[in-house]
């Protein structure tokens, strides 16, 4: 981990390797150092700091506490939630300071250096403001939702979602790196998806979650291409270093795409026209949620992005017109959308695509003073619309509906939401002194002076108009729903809610106030910070209310206040005319283009995927014999030129038994007990092979796996029809056979071909050969690959080992539930009459006796594994062995009573022995699974080796024992579902006695 | 090595083998189960303990004494008499009845035909979740 300065070169030098033809030869003459840099990033030099990490992972780690602390009740759970992103807060407000100095905070994890993906973050103006936000409105959210969830909604889940969410935004807001910024912006997608579609109960809650992650989720592909080429062009995938790179990204040929395919993640994610649509129907979400994503954080990361990459993407003509406009005709459709509304909610949300769509148009018009304006009024619209969102989540909580038709008048019963709705409204309309009409105004100022094809006042009359459409929607919000005469039909009486559900949005009404007031001391200089990292340029806004009488903006305001107020007066008729027109509903739409697209990838995922492991063989196999032919085909062919070996006696016997016996099984594949039989014989013969090949590990390890499972399947066959039906035709099995005889040629032609030859590269072998020694302390190579060289993958298999020993038991589990599969055991008949002695004496004394001397070998077989064969796994399966021969000897029941270890347990116990052996290299600072041996000299025994590979090959053994056993024993449940009868004694016949035992036990 | 330990491993082995294919050869000929379980039983248990005598014998005149053999023996002796008594107890079973046998000189009936009578409940352990009892 590197903290500093930046390295441009690293990324440069990574993606050189790259190709991506058009751009390659610039990519490396433009790479930059980043001592050369020019912005404002480093003019003031930057700032070490190993935090900002620790902030992006702090929420993702507190997504860890709410499902344990729900235990401890919810205003636990909301405490602990909040007090992380207190924390998170906390650690950017000390690095507050040195970038309100100018300085950039920068943290350097090395990633996957060798893809240009580092996990780099830096924290600069724009970082501030935004992370600031996200914390900030975050703890506020987390207070609402505290009160506002109801007892039956699962609190704990909320809250993990919500860090999730949160973790994955401030990722977005502080990486330096493009490639680590989209896995977090795919991680907004999809952790916004579980939060919208919370209320899982609800319709409109998934198809609203759904419809927000197919269109963020496409914008997002479509971000993925645009930033891979924005990177190539820029010769890094560094932020600090891309921002630098403006002349030789904007004179590229590969501009044009790469701004579009970013504008369209951007676009999406921050809903602007035409992907608007998914924002409204996300409504279905609880309230804190559209407070939380629709205010500060889900949909301004694509305004975020525009304002992070604005230095080298914007001044250019198609930046203006696209971004711009669209920004333009969002702003004015949200705000006709609007006010046209009446749900709340659908209010606010389209409210909050026009706001949106307005941010964008600044950032679009490109000039530095438009981008400090958009800037202010990300801050102020924040504000504003979190504190509305939050309101009409109160009155919807209290009222029980969020239809401004049914509402009106609750002025009186609910005073300190009105009075909260009120300020947060009349700064959405732009109404002075509050922070609305701050940024409103000198967002009219730049619109008036921008010049869209040559015609000077078309975008000041439409950004005026937009203007008044919002006077009038926030206007609607306040006066339909807080004013007018108190109604007696609400569908429930509402009051005032207790403190803890208005205090934030107090706080932030007190802020829109506070900002309104004194915008100098209390949002300047946040501004000046954010601005300044925004646009590459020391930035100081001067915010005042009045401009004297000269500005155009003055006069614009007056005519939107002026003409928004007459809108809301002529609101009935309007609204009829409206509710009369027809309009394209996009959810249709919408659902019109997904449908179709859903119905055809099922059809090929269908047709590929039926379920039958028959069709799954048949494609891998084509597809990979067709891999090999083209291969072939395509390549040259030089006959190998090592000599035959001619062909003795003994492996020729072995070879013809396995033929013989392959042939025979496919014969008699319907006769289930031959085939097992035929199989058992495949096995030994192959273990016989390896061990004729010299790898007395393998034959050993082979001949215990077929031992435990011939057992383990003649268990289980007892309850399975003893043939298999038939079930293709003709055609269906010569197309098999041709397949698999095909596969099998085409798999001996590779084998003999590479066996005929040299191999391309030297093997791993030698290497092996010459290191176990000296580097894993063991003369058994096999054992310390297994072991040591290659003890991650083992770690792996024994853990895959465990989980399919788990799925056994479930699997179990669910055939003893009541159901088809249950019926069907219940109903199952012993072909013949049990036998009158099932647990015959000789047989329990036999496996008494061998008990002690099998697990003696299992002990012996153990203890020499690193130097000899033998090791872990196939001391496991003797000893498993050992012991299923006392199950079978004295029944389960009986012998399970006499054990005292669960088998999950041992299961676990091995795979946790594994791992702490693997960790414990790292306490003395070595890499993971790292082992270590040593010689110790016990009297009276010889001088032996101690090896911490011994206690990892302890946890193998444990597994394979657990996971042995706990098939057994699903297989025993089984039994007893079927009838199978208990007995009490090991034996059934007790000769001495002369009478059965069990009718003693009775 | 001396000739005369060459002479015993040798003749072992071959006795050994001798026995291995007479025991093969039994299995594949003689009529029916019950006289089958004689050829593989006997035959083929002399037969391995002839290899593991020569082996031993090998490896202690090579000056290294081997107790591997002892313990393959104790366990084939332990091995081959229950496989050969449980097939048996099999072959009764499932192909002959009660009166194709001969007396049990007990005074009752071969234990495979015995009838437990009524089954008795599971004894419920840990291992055996309650609802696998059969109700």
């Amino acid at each position: 981990m590197a903290s500093g300065v930046v390295a441009g070169k690293q990324g440069h030098s990574a993606l050189t390797g790259l190709a991506f033809a058009p751009d390659k030869g610039r990519a490396r003459t433009t790479g930059q150092p980043a001592a050369t840099r020019t912005t404002a990033h480093n003019q003031n030099g930057n700032r070490p700091g190993m935090s900002l990490a620790l902030i992006a992972a702090l929420p993702f780690l507190g997504a860890l506490l709410p499902g344990l602390m729900i235990r401890a009740g919810r205003t636990a759970c909301a405490v602990s939630t909040g007090a992380v992103t207190a924390l998170a807060l906390l650690l950017l407000g000390l690095n507050a300071p040195a970038v309100l100095r100018g300085e950039v905070v920068q943290t350097r994890i090395e990633w996957l250096p060798q893809l240009g993906l580092n996990a780099n973050f830096m924290l600069d103006g724009l970082g501030l403001l935004f992370a600031g936000l996200i914390l900030g409105i975050g703890l506020l959210i987390i207070l609402y939702a505290r009160f506002y969830l109801a007892k039956a909604d699962p609190m704990g889940q909320f809250y993990t979602y919500l860090m999730l969410f949160q973790g994955a935004m401030l990722g977005i807001v502080l990486s330096d790196n493009i490639l680590l910024l989209l896995v977090f912006w795919e991680l907004t997608s999809l952790s916004s998806f579980l939060l919208i579609g919370y209320w899982k109960h609800l319709p409109e809650g998934r198809q609203g979650a759904r419809m927000a992650l197919t269109v963020t989720g496409a914008g997002g592909l479509a971000l993925i291409g645009g930033m891979l080429i924005l990177g190539n062009i820029a010769g890094s995938y560094d932020l600090s270093v891309i921002l630098t790179q403006k002349v030789a990204i904007q004179s590229s040929d590969w501009y044009l795409p790469a701004l579009l395919l970013i504008l369209l993640g951007c676009f999406t994610k921050s809903a602007q026209f035409p992907f608007h649509f998914w924002l409204p129907h996300a409504m279905a979400a609880p309230t804190p949620v559209s407070a939380y994503l629709h205010s500060a954080t889900m949909v301004k990361a694509g305004l975020f992005l525009m304002a992070r990459l604005w230095p080298v993407l914007a001044g250019t003509p198609e930046w203006f017109y696209i971004v711009a406009t669209t920004g333009l005709v969002t702003m004015l459709l949200g705000a006709k959308i609007a006010l046209f509304k009446h749900d709340l909610k659908a209010l606010l949300a389209f409210s909050t695509v026009s706001q949106l769509g307005l941010i964008t148009m600044l950032l679009g018009f490109g000039t530095k003073a438009a981008a400090t304006v958009a800037v202010f009024h990300i801050i102020n619209h924040a504000t504003f619309k979190a504190a509305l969102f939050m309101t009409a989540g109160i009155v919807d909580h209290e009222a029980h509906t969020r239809d401004i038709r049914r509402l009106g008048g609750l002025r009186v019963l609910m005073p300190v939401t009105f009075a909260i709705a009120t300020l947060a409204a009349l700064s959405m309309a732009g109404i002075p002194p509050l922070n609305g009409f701050l940024s409103k105004e000198l967002m009219l100022e730049e619109a008036a002076h921008t010049v869209w094809w040559q015609n000077p006042w078309l975008v000041g009359v439409l950004a005026t108009i937009g203007a008044l459409f919002s006077v009038a929607y926030s206007f609607r919000f306040v006066a339909h729903v807080f004013l007018g005469p108190m109604r007696d039909d609400y569908p429930h009486r509402p009051h005032d809610p207790g403190f803890g559900l208005w205090a934030a949005p107090a706080l932030l009404a007190g802020l829109v106030v506070l900002i309104g007031l004194a915008p100098m001391a209390t949002a300047a200089w946040l501004v000046d910070a954010a601005a300044g990292a925004v646009t590459g340029a020391a930035v100081e806004v001067k915010i005042s209310h009045w401009h004297g009488l000269e500005p155009a903006a003055l006069w614009m305001s007056l005519a939107a206040i002026g003409g928004g107020l007459m809108l809301l007066g002529l609101f009935a008729p309007l609204s009829r005319l409206w509710e009369g027109t027809p309009r394209p509903e996009a959810k249709r739409i919408f659902d019109g283009l997904v449908e179709p697209l859903a119905t055809l990838s099922r059809r090929i995922t269908d047709a590929l995927h039926d379920g039958a492991v028959t069709r799954y063989f048949a494609i891998a196999t084509l597809a990979i014999l067709a891999a090999g032919v083209w291969a072939f085909v395509s390549g040259t062919h030089q006959q190998g030129d090592h000599a035959l070996t001619p062909v003795a006696l003994v492996p020729a016997a072995g070879w013809a038994l396995l033929m013989v016996t392959t042939c025979a099984i496919v014969a008699l594949h319907r006769q289930r007990l031959l085939v097992l039989i035929l199989v058992g014989v495949v096995g030994l013969m192959v273990s016989v092979g390896f061990a004729y090949l010299s790898a007395p590990d393998l034959a050993l390890t082979q001949i215990s796996v077929e031992v435990a499972t011939v057992i383990l399947l003649l268990l289980a066959l007892n309850y399975l029809p003893k043939t298999t039906p038939a079930e293709s035709g003709g055609a269906r099995r010569l197309r098999d056979g041709v397949i698999a005889t095909l596969a099998g040629l085409g798999a001996g032609g590779l084998i003999y071909a590479l066996m005929t030859r040299d191999f391309a590269f030297d093997t791993i072998a030698a290497y092996h050969l010459a290191n176990a020694k000296t580097e894993g302390g063991g003369t058994n190579v096999v054992n310390v690959i297994l072991v040591d060289f290659r003890g991650y993958d083992t770690f792996g298999e024994i853990t895959v080992l465990g989980i399919a020993a788990l799925v056994i038991y479930a699997l179990t589990e669910s055939i003893l539930r009541p159901g088809p599969a249950n019926d069907r055991l219940r109903l199952w008949k012993a072909e013949s009459q049990d036998a009158g002695d099932r647990h015959p004496l000789m047989l329990v004394v036999a496996t008494r006796l061998i008990l002690p001397l099998a697990i003696m070998v299992g002990v012996f077989i153990f203890l020499r594994g690193h130097n000899l064969p033998g090791g872990g796994f196939i001391a496991g399966l003797v000893v498993a062995i050992a012991l299923v021969m006392q199950y079978m000897a004295s029944g389960f029941e009986w012998t399970a009573a006499r054990q005292k270890i669960d088998y999950h347990a041992l299961i676990a116990s091995g795979v946790l022995v594994a791992a702490a052996t693997g960790i414990g290299a790292w306490f003395n600072g070595l890499p993971f699974m790292t082992s270590a041996y040593g010689y110790v000299t016990l009297w009276p025994l010889e001088t032996f080796e101690l090896a911490t590979a011994a206690l990892f090959d302890l946890g193998v053994f444990l597994t394979v024992l657990g996971a042995v056993m706990l098939s057994l024993a699903s297989l025993s449940r089984i039994a007893l579902r079927a009838g199978e009868t208990v007995n009490l004694a090991p034996y059934d016949i007790d000769p001495a006695a002369g009478r059965t035992v069990k009718e003693e036990a009775r | 090595m001396p000739l005369i330990a060459e002479i015993a491993i040798s003749v072992l082995l071959v006795v050994a083998g001798l026995f291995g294919l007479v025991g093969s050869y039994g299995l594949l000929r003689l009529p029916d189960a019950m006289t089958r379980l004689h050829a593989p039983t006997k035959a083929t248990t002399v037969g391995v303990g002839g290899v593991l005598l020569a082996s031993m014998l090998y490896f202690a005149v090579n000056g290294s004494v081997s107790w591997h053999e002892l313990l393959i023996a104790l366990f084939l002796f332990l091995t081959a008499p229950i496989t050969a008594n449980l097939v048996a107890k099999a072959h009764m079973h499932r192909e002959m009845s009660q009166g194709e046998l001969p007396d049990s000189d007990t005074g009752r009936v071969w234990a495979t035909f015995e009838r437990p009578g009524a089954p008795i409940a599971p004894v419920l352990t840990s291992a055996a979740p309650v609802e696998s009892a059969k109700s």
